[in-house]
């Protein structure tokens, strides 16, 4: 290291110099060059960039922001009708069922007749029993509505609103103002008591 | 150039170099460690120490439906309302312009006036959670509120009313299937029939909205992430919603005419081995499964066994027709009362004189004297055999939650009476599904199919998964299902109910069973109660359908005539639902004695 340096000092050392008999290498400019005059455009090329850029980022971010508020308000407009879905859903729910259509049909006096007659289309023939329905129906649907379901207990008829797909409701009150409902019979009918 | 001096630096410059690629490298591998391969949870860590808000996003639980795609299972949104003790007080609103400070006896009557408790009852919650805690910030209101309730009591904005959504069942069709379909707890946990053991084509997979809020509340653009919820799957069943909302009114009926504990209208299309109809009384509405007994809400369908009784007279007379051990003209001597060699006594239901009865006969008049002389031509062995491949005691292939297997000992067990009680039902146990899964196969031309209560899942994506099904078996030949198809037709127009079960046009093949029941008490059979059953199916000249009616210890008429009617009207609307053509033939006439 140190040697090294040694020999890069001695280089410069002024005794030993021997003379340059050349050129010299660097010599004065005889003329100088006409200073050109700095092109304006450029400049405003640049700045105009610039601005153009800043604004172009103002313009997407303020696009940005509004498309939030307006993502956030068709949001709430859509939990809006959610819930109006919804509301509408739980009130129809149930009015679809076989037996709610069925009691209100039963309660227009419509019955389900016991044997199948078909009309076939091919050549209009009846095929079946061919009886015409009796006054009873099969079932009873609505007098003895006996498939429950809870979400139309309290929904009344289209065809009868004094009754339920659970019948007719029996409401007797006596003189209090309270409700009598008869004993339900469960065991056939009651035997009396002879002595 | 190559001396000392210049060599020198240059090393030094690689070694640099070196060093500082080492330690550029060893940044970039770090970087591409956090930003790509580890990138997740980084984003992870930093939206929970950020200012992000997150927020629960529920998939909704697949519909069940019907072979029509009619809802039996849907999914609503509830409400759970909830308090702050500690913020309850009057409350400023503006009325008519002026500034009025409301007191909370009027907001709790208003509160009232919506959930259905009274002003009393919620002021008592907010003084019990006070006195419990004076800086109570919760107290639960009430659960259950349906959207409607939920929107008016939001629309007053009391500022100490708080509400959480949480995904909850709904049953458009109440109590139709709902033996079947099964329900779910108030906490949304599957708690019976299909809910259960189909939880796994029905269950939705919850997600999560992660986001940050500016100060207006507006999430800020670009720090949205969602994994989005997925819903359960679409489960469609093979009964017809419609079919079985009538028996159910049926058999509910029929039930009370009889006196009958319970009952039950099974029904099974032969060609397929779809269950179309599992109507039983009583039963539950999954909306409200707590209105009944505990007993009444599950399927008794599935999980009741029981002495079949006259009804396996078929099954006895197919392995006679199938071995070649008999054919329906065969004759045999039948006493009203007979004992066998062995020591067993078997006696028929009504007195009568010695007859000659052919197969036929004996099916016709229900001879159980006649059917144990035909069994006893059989070995036991092979009569076990044809019972097993008929499905009894094996279960069927619907695999219900809690399905139970009728019993048929083995052979070896068989006692001397066993040996001919088990020819006409009595010694051994089946279930509802397992009968009517013989019929299939009697009516099917000898293949039985595998039951099934299940058509497919379609899950949210739209795949479709249909159930592993078990395959057909050939219990017995074509003929001889055709001969034994015969002669439970002269069952239906010369037997017992003959009068009671015929719809006009209509070929009619069934048997019946008026069976007695064991006195789990004593031991012994029950006197004077019955386990009655009609099994049969048609049109008899192409077997479409096959139904079975049961009527547990029916009152009014015991035997097996208190099924006719219930047994005539199910098949009636059964032919009508699928339009089968009424017959072009008469019945066969086989004859009764030899």
């Amino acid at each position: 290291m140190s040697a090294d340096l040694l020999a890069a000092l001695d280089e410069f050392a002024p005794s030993a110099r021997p003379v340059d008999t050349r050129a010299p290498r660097l010599r004065p400019v005889e003329q100088a060059a006409v200073r050109r005059r700095p092109r304006l455009a450029y400049g405003i090329v640049a700045v105009l960039g610039a601005a153009a850029i800043v604004a172009a980022q103002m313009v997407v971010s303020i696009l940005t922001t509004q498309d939030t508020y307006a993502i956030s308000t068709l949001t709430s407009q859509q939990r809006q009708l959610t819930w109006d879905r919804q509301i509408l859903y739980d009130e129809v729910a149930g009015l679809s069922s076989p037996q709610y259509l069925a009691a209100n049909a039963s309660a227009l006096g419509m019955v389900i007749s016991e044997a199948p007659t078909f009309l076939r289309l091919s050549d209009g023939a009846l095929v079946g029993a061919s009886q015409a329905a009796g006054w009873q129906s099969s079932i009873d649907a609505v007098g003895r509505g006996a498939v429950a379901n809870a979400l139309i207990t309290q929904t009344p008829l289209v065809t009868d609103p004094a009754a339920t797909i659970e019948g007719t409701p029996v409401e007797v009150t006596d003189e209090t103002g309270q409700s009598v409902i008869p004993p339900a019979l469960t065991d056939g009918l009651p035997t009396p008591t002879t002595r | 150039m190559t001396g000392r001096s210049t060599r020198s630096p240059r090393r030094r410059t690689v070694v640099a170099m070196f060093i500082v690629l080492a330690v550029i490298g060893a940044f970039v591998i770090r970087l591409v460690d956090i930003q790509v391969v580890n990138a997740n949870d980084h984003i992870e860590q930093s939206l929970e120490l950020g200012l992000s808000s997150s927020q629960k996003t529920y998939g909704t639980r697949g519909t069940i439906v019907d072979e029509n795609g009619a809802t039996l299972a849907g999914s609503i949104v509830l409400y759970d309302a909830q308090l702050d003790p500690k913020l309850v007080g009057p409350i400023d609103r503006t009325i008519d312009g002026e500034d009025v400070k409301v007191p909370w006896e009027t907001i709790s009557a208003e509160i009232a006036a919506v959930t259905g408790q009274t002003a009393e009852e919620i002021q008592a919650i907010v003084a019990a959670a006070l006195a419990e805690n004076p800086e109570s910030r919760y107290a639960r209101l009430t659960s259950g509120l349906t959207t409607a309730q939920y929107r008016e009591l939001a629309d007053m904005k009391i500022p100490y009313l708080a509400f959480v959504a949480h995904p909850a069942r709904t049953y458009p069709d109440g109590a139709v299937a709902g033996n079947l379909v099964g329900f779910v707890g108030s906490d949304g946990t599957p708690l019976a029939g299909l809910e259960v053991s189909q939880d796994g084509c029905l269950a939705s997979t919850d997600g999560e909205i992660r986001y940050q809020r500016g100060g207006d509340g507006v999430v800020i653009p670009g720090t949205m992430t969602e994994k989005p919820a997925v819903d359960g799957g679409t489960l469609q069943l093979t009964i017809n919603r419609d079919l079985n909302w009538y028996l159910q009114q049926l058999i509910a009926e029929q039930t009370q005419n009889t006196g009958a504990k319970s009952g039950s209208i099974f029904v099974v299309e032969v060609k397929t081995g779809a269950i179309r109809a599992a109507a039983e009384y009583p039963t539950v509405d999954p909306n409200a499964p707590t209105a009944v007994d505990e007993s009444d809400r599950a399927s008794r369908i599935f999980r009741n066994t029981f002495e079949p009784g006259s009804t396996f007279k078929a099954l006895s007379a197919a392995m006679l027709v199938d071995s070649g051990t008999a054919n329906p003209f065969s004759v045999v001597h039948v006493p009203f009362r007979q004992t066998f060699d062995n020591g067993a006594s078997v006696r028929d239901d009504l007195q009568h004189p010695d007859y000659d009865y052919t197969l036929n006969g004996v099916l016709v008049n229900s001879s159980n004297v006649g059917i144990s002389t035909f069994a006893g031509m059989m070995s036991d062995q092979a009569r076990y055999d044809y019972l097993t491949k008929f499905g009894i005691g094996q279960g069927t292939d619907v695999d219900f939650l809690g399905e139970a297997n009728g019993l048929v000992r083995d052979p070896s067990q068989w006692d001397n009476q066993t040996k001919y009680n088990t020819s006409y039902g009595q010694g051994l146990t089946t279930t509802v599904p397992e009968l009517a899964n013989a019929y299939q196969a009697i009516a099917n031309g000898g293949l039985k199919l595998p039951l099934r209560l299940v058509e497919s899942c379609t899950a949210a994506d739209g795949t479709v998964t249909t159930p592993d099904n078990g395959e057909p078996t050939q219990v017995i030949s074509p003929e001889a299902a055709r001969q034994v198809t015969d002669m439970l037709e002269n069952v239906a127009t010369k037997g017992s109910v003959s009068e009671k079960v015929g719809i006009a046009g209509y070929r009619i093949a069934l048997k019946t069973g008026t069976a007695e029941k064991v006195d789990p008490g004593a031991g012994t059979y029950k006197v004077g109660s019955y386990f009655t059953t009609i099994a049969g199916f048609a049109p008899a000249d192409d077997p479409q359908y096959v139904v079975v009616v049961t009527l547990d210890e029916p009152t009014t008429i015991k035997s097996s005539s208190a099924n006719a009617p219930a047994f005539r009207e199910a098949m009636t609307q059964v032919l009508k639902t699928y339009r089968i053509m009424p017959s072009n033939s008469a019945s066969p006439d086989l004859p009764t004695f030899g």
